[in-house]
């Protein structure tokens, strides 16, 4: 049944269906629309190489969901998501190589076929991988799942015929879709704007489908498992079930990623699926805010975006030498220093991520003009 | 044989210092429950600071002198950064720790410079005589440091008011300080002793060939060594530190002859296989204590 | 309704001004008029650089991609970024380059030896730059060349794969590590009458590369050869020093890092290896010379180099260290950036005798240069980048020993040659493949 509105009590809600609706309030709505177009209109208004970045951003952020079905949803910390990008990555450059290339090609190359490959075989590795992650718990499972990077990345710089040379790599995918090619410049508009496009269609698409997920009863039942497992499985959650669920689904975000991610630089090596690409990705959640889509796509945005900032920030920091190499502290030195501690900083001040100072924001105006 | 027993020394004297970059990670699990990625920063600066020091004194004072630095620099990260995070999710400590490691390592980098520098050990690569084969002094020194500060540390936790507060703290917090155990202090000091450990094991690693802005990177092979030991167990850190160095130097030097397909890298996924290996049957490594589990 | 209506009220008016306002660049394809004549489009400004020297010149910027902070490559990539900064300086001081100066100082980016990084710095300075000036490594160049391709952005390499001779844009100097490596196996047949040779390597272009070339040249001469794979750390050369005490090679290629050969070189002497070892200009450090390993070092091994270290008696090394000053340590680094510059400051110089200082035109300049003057650091004939890569290709190499009392650590034992196996070598793809 579906309940009334009251004018004026946003919080009011009559029914359950209301409650847990996708987009529950009149102004989330608005907001939600309102950024959407702003997203859309982004190619007219930035230029290309800022655009690149939030293009990578859009394909991060479709990863970092993945990471936070498993991790943030159902409490299983990952840091194998690399490895499943890989997997995406390598699916994907493979369906769509060019079959007369110097590396294993079947030139498919529609979008739409080799992204729902490249999840599904990642979300079959996943699945594959989830019973022996299924009996491990906390920080033994980071770190087995962390094996799995380490065996993925020698394995595919032993395995050239896919992956191409060791540190010279292999092309990526080739996007066309409905048979045109989508990575070349247009007479009005460049190809990075059309990819920004592909990308952030795709993290629409991800990002609704993950949203109506974690509100269904499988979120439901994941939710259960991260907050007391033993719980979970007393009330009738079959935990191993759910875990390889989440594994999968979190492994195909990752896969579509994967596949997405080197469409602009065209090519890639198996160096790229490090511990590091892990790394940035519990960062873009734990930033971007644990257990929440929206916080997903911020942390992505924050830590695709961060480098850019610290580049700019040392112009405006008089005591950094201006000269790259010479004595002191160097600005390339002082950018990589200015990442970690806005990193430490960051985090400090709000544990909770971006998702927390949104909370706080939101509370001080409810209450506005009284403070508590 | 002689081949056996050089790989087996080898094995044992790389094992060592895979032992105590692991236990200082299992100390600061055991006291804040968090793995500290800032590991591999105090490993490469307690190794540039030895070769700092050398030039001035003596070798083994310079060690001890840039272990007590590092534990320093170790005692003022916690309390900087550290301390304030306090019953915050430990993943997102983690993730501080990730940003203390850029910090540390991009500021010991610029300090190294451009060339290799060396510790100037009284090892060399000199050899000495054991079971009829001739093998190498600076393994021996390794081994044989690494048990003498793992005994030492465990009689510190064993008979030391301060060990022993350490250790309520690790089985209970809240207790422990309901018990009068000052917490700060006990997360000071895992703190410390874990910024020491890296520190000598940074200058053992670099005593073959010196010190390059690479050095790092051997501190993650303690991450798999930790859980196949089991994350809350000293000795299984040190143990496991071992066997890891032992069954890698072993690949090593008959893989090859086995099984040629493994290729050279292989012995960089030795430890993590191993690590799979142990834990389909032993969920919680070998040594470690497996949660009680209960509504 | 009132929260709809004056958020909709707020931002379809934002939203409209954000795209008729909008910041974004409109990439100006036609060439305008520069200096002196000159056809400019992207990177060069009739303002003087930021440091000119005679403020009445324009400037030509370069960008320059390079390992500054937590890489591998560091300690080679800061020298290198140092002495192009000095290069072109002096070349600035000689008057600059057809009523323009260059500048290699604005757009310096660290790419932290990781391609994806490469790549968003690339796109950061692009709009900014005409050329670059140094691009470090092969995965992370692997990760622009589409890229520089299809914007025809002229790029100077720091990295010797043999791939670059293949590709218009980039222009290399000095023989590859392929070449490099058949020049030291004939070297070690000719003078030091080596039987069979091992490579140890890193996987990867720099390693399999170097590996192809002695696997090649071993073929050639018909000695036995082993390719023996390592990987990085310390601790991870048991194995390679198992292959070659068991192996006994009369001569090993080594293609690693510095530290690792070092505990290579030094084990294996220390386990009575007697054979030689070569080593490409990258395994090389000036800091071995006090490790452990030393002794050894200094009785085994030998360095093949593309062109000569730091303290050699040439016009052009000359004019480097005049221009450097002192600096604490002589890391051939800076021999490398200095020599890699040449080819751009031809191609530059030539651009402007055509009066064409776009990139289309800059790459023009590239595709017509038959020789470059390298002031005597290379010999002639070197830098051409006209012909097909097998006519183009240089495949002159020399070797050093370790001396501690040269420059870099250095000094050479046998000046640039080519090996007979180099000089048949069918260059009609890259070494690796």
């Amino acid at each position: 049944m579906r309940g009334t509105r009251l004018r004026g009590r946003p919080e009011l809600y009559t029914s359950y269906q209301q409650d847990m609706a996708l987009l529950n309030t009149t102004p989330k709505k608005v907001f939600v629309g309102v950024l959407l177009v702003l997203a859309l209109l982004m190619p007219f208004s930035v230029d290309d190489d800022i655009l690149q970045l939030l293009a990578t951003a859009c394909v991060f952020a479709v990863g970092a969901i993945g990471l936070n079905i498993v991790t943030g949803y159902a409490g299983q910390v990952s840091l194998g998501h690399a490895f499943f990008v890989a997997i995406g990555a390598y699916t994907a450059s493979v369906l769509s190589g060019d079959p007369d290339g110097r590396v294993l090609g079947f030139g498919v190359t529609e979008v739409p076929v080799w992204l729902l490959a490249a999840g599904l075989l990642a979300a079959a590795f996943g699945a594959l991988v989830a019973p022996l992650a299924a009996r491990l718990r906390g920080l033994y499972l980071a770190i087995v799942t962390l094996g799995l990077v380490f065996i993925g990345q020698f394995v595919f710089r032993e395995w050239t015929d896919v992956a191409g040379p060791p540190d010279i790599g292999r092309p990526a995918p080739v996007p066309t879709l409905f048979g045109v090619r989508i990575d070349v410049d247009g007479e009005f508009i460049t190809r990075v704007q059309k990819l920004y496009w592909l990308m952030l269609v795709v993290l629409v698409i991800f990002a609704v489908l993950a949203r109506n997920l974690v509100r269904s009863r499988t979120g439901r039942a994941f939710a259960a498992i991260r907050d007391r497992d033993i719980a979970a499985a007393v009330i009738g959650v079959p935990l191993t079930r759910y875990k390889v669920i989440a594994f999968a689904i979190s492994s195909f975000y990752a896969g579509v990623a994967g596949a997405l991610l080197y469409v602009i630089p065209q090519t890639f090596t198996a160096g790229n699926f490090s511990l590091l690409m892990s790394v940035q990705f519990i960062a873009m959640i734990l930033i971007g805010g644990v257990a929440t889509i929206s916080g997903s796509i911020l942390g992505a945005l924050f830590i695709t975006l961060l480098p850019r900032i610290t580049s700019e920030l040392p112009a405006v920091l008089p005591f950094i030498s201006d000269s790259a190499t010479g004595g002191g502290i160097t600005v390339v030195q002082a950018e990589a220093i200015l990442y970690g501690l806005l990193i430490i900083g960051f985090l400090l001040f709000e544990p909770r991520g971006l998702f927390g100072i949104w909370i706080r924001v939101r509370n001080y105006w409810k209450a506005w003009p009284f403070s508590y | 044989m002689s081949e056996f027993i050089q790989s087996l020394v080898r094995g044992l004297g790389n094992g060592s210092v895979y032992g105590l970059l692991a236990f200082g990670f299992v100390i600061i699990y055991k006291s804040m429950g968090v793995i500290s990625f800032a590991q591999p920063a105090f490993m490469l600066a307690g190794a540039v600071t030895v070769t700092y020091l050398v030039t001035s004194m003596n070798f083994y004072l310079a060690v001890i002198v840039a272990a007590v630095g590092v534990a320093l620099l170790g005692m003022g990260v916690e309390r900087a950064v550290l301390r304030p995070m306090i019953g915050k999710p430990v993943f997102v400590i983690s993730i501080i720790t990730l940003g203390v490691d850029v910090v540390i390592r991009v500021l010991v980098g610029g300090w190294l410079g451009l060339d290799v520098r060396p510790v100037q050990d009284p090892w060399q690569l000199n050899t000495v005589s054991l079971l009829g084969t001739e093998v190498q002094q600076r393994y021996l020194a390794m081994f044989v440091t690494t048990m003498v500060l793992v005994a030492i540390l465990f009689a510190f936790f064993r008979y030391s008011r301060m060990g022993l507060a350490m250790r309520a703290a690790a089985f209970d917090q809240e207790v422990a300080l309901a018990q009068g155990v000052s917490v700060g202090t006990v997360f000071s000091l895992s703190w410390a002793i874990a910024g020491a450990l890296a520190a000598v094991a940074g200058m053992f690693v670099s005593t073959g060939a010196g010190v390059d802005q690479q050095l790092w990177i051997i501190a993650l092979k303690a991450l798999p060594v930790i859980i196949l030991g089991g994350l809350d167990s000293l000795g299984g850190a040190v143990i496991a530190g071992l066997i890891v160095g032992v069954i890698e130097s072993l690949i090593g030097t008959y893989g090859a002859g086995i099984a040629p397909w493994m290729g050279g890298e292989f012995s960089l996924v030795t430890p993590y296989l191993v690590m799979m290996i142990v834990l389909l049957v032993r969920p919680y490594g070998l040594f470690g204590t497996r949660e009680v589990v209960r509504i | 309704m009132s929260v709809r209506r004056i958020t909709a009220a707020l931002a379809v008016p934002l939203a409209v001004t954000m795209v008729l306002t909008g910041c974004r660049a409109q990439e100006s394809t036609a060439p305008q008029q520069g200096k002196e004549g000159n056809k400019v489009d992207f990177g060069v400004t009739n303002e003087p650089c930021p440091e000119a020297i005679d403020k009445s010149k324009g400037c030509i910027y370069l960008g320059t991609i390079s390992d500054l902070t937590e890489g591998p490559f560091r300690a080679l990539a800061v020298p290198i970024t140092d002495s192009q900064k000095a290069f072109w300086k002096r070349v600035n001081q000689q008057g600059g380059i057809g009523g323009y100066e260059i500048d290699v100082t604005k757009y310096v980016k660290d790419n932290k030896y990781n391609p994806q990084i490469h790549n968003q710095v690339y796109q950061e300075i692009k709009p900014n730059i005409l050329a670059i000036a140094q691009t470090l490594g092969s995965p992370t160049t692997a990760a622009i060349l589409p890229d520089l391709k299809s914007s025809n952005i002229v790029a100077a390499p720091a990295s010797w794969t043999s791939l670059w001779g293949f590709e218009d844009v980039l222009i290399e100097s000095g023989a590859n590590y392929c070449i490099e490596s058949m020049n030291s196996v004939d070297y070690a047949v000719d003078k030091l009458s080596a039987k069979s040779v091992m490579a140890v390597h890193l996987a990867g272009d720099y390693g399999d590369d170097a590996a192809a070339g002695a696997k090649f040249a071993a073929e050639k001469r018909g000695m036995t050869f082993t390719d023996v794979k390592t990987a990085t750390g310390q601790d991870n050369q048991s194995a390679a020093i198992d292959a070659i005490v068991s192996g006994n090679p009369s001569v090993v290629i080594l293609t690693n890092s510095p530290t690792d050969a070092a505990v290579i070189i030094g084990q294996a002497a220390a386990r009575g290896f007697k054979g030689k070892f070569i080593g490409t200009s990258p395994t090389w450090n000036p800091g071995l010379l006090q490790s452990p390993a030393a002794p050894a070092i200094k009785a085994l091994y030998l360095q093949s180099g593309p062109w000569e270290p730091f303290g050699t008696d040439s016009p052009g090394h000359k004019a480097m260290r005049e221009a450097l000053g002192n600096i604490p340590s002589k890391n051939d680094g800076y021999t490398s950036g200095w020599v890699w510059s040449y080819p751009l400051k031809a191609a530059l110089t030539k651009a402007a005798e055509n009066k064409d200082l776009t990139r289309a035109g800059l790459l023009a300049a590239v595709k017509s240069l038959k020789s470059v003057d390298y002031e005597g650091m290379l010999p002639q004939g070197a830098g051409n980048y006209a012909d097909d890569p097998n006519d183009a290709v240089f495949r002159q190499t020399e070797i050093s020993q370790p001396d501690e009392t040269a420059a870099s650590g250095v000094k050479v034992i046998e000046k640039f040659f080519t090996g007979p196996t180099a000089k048949d070598f069918d260059f009609s793809k890259p070494c690796y493949q």
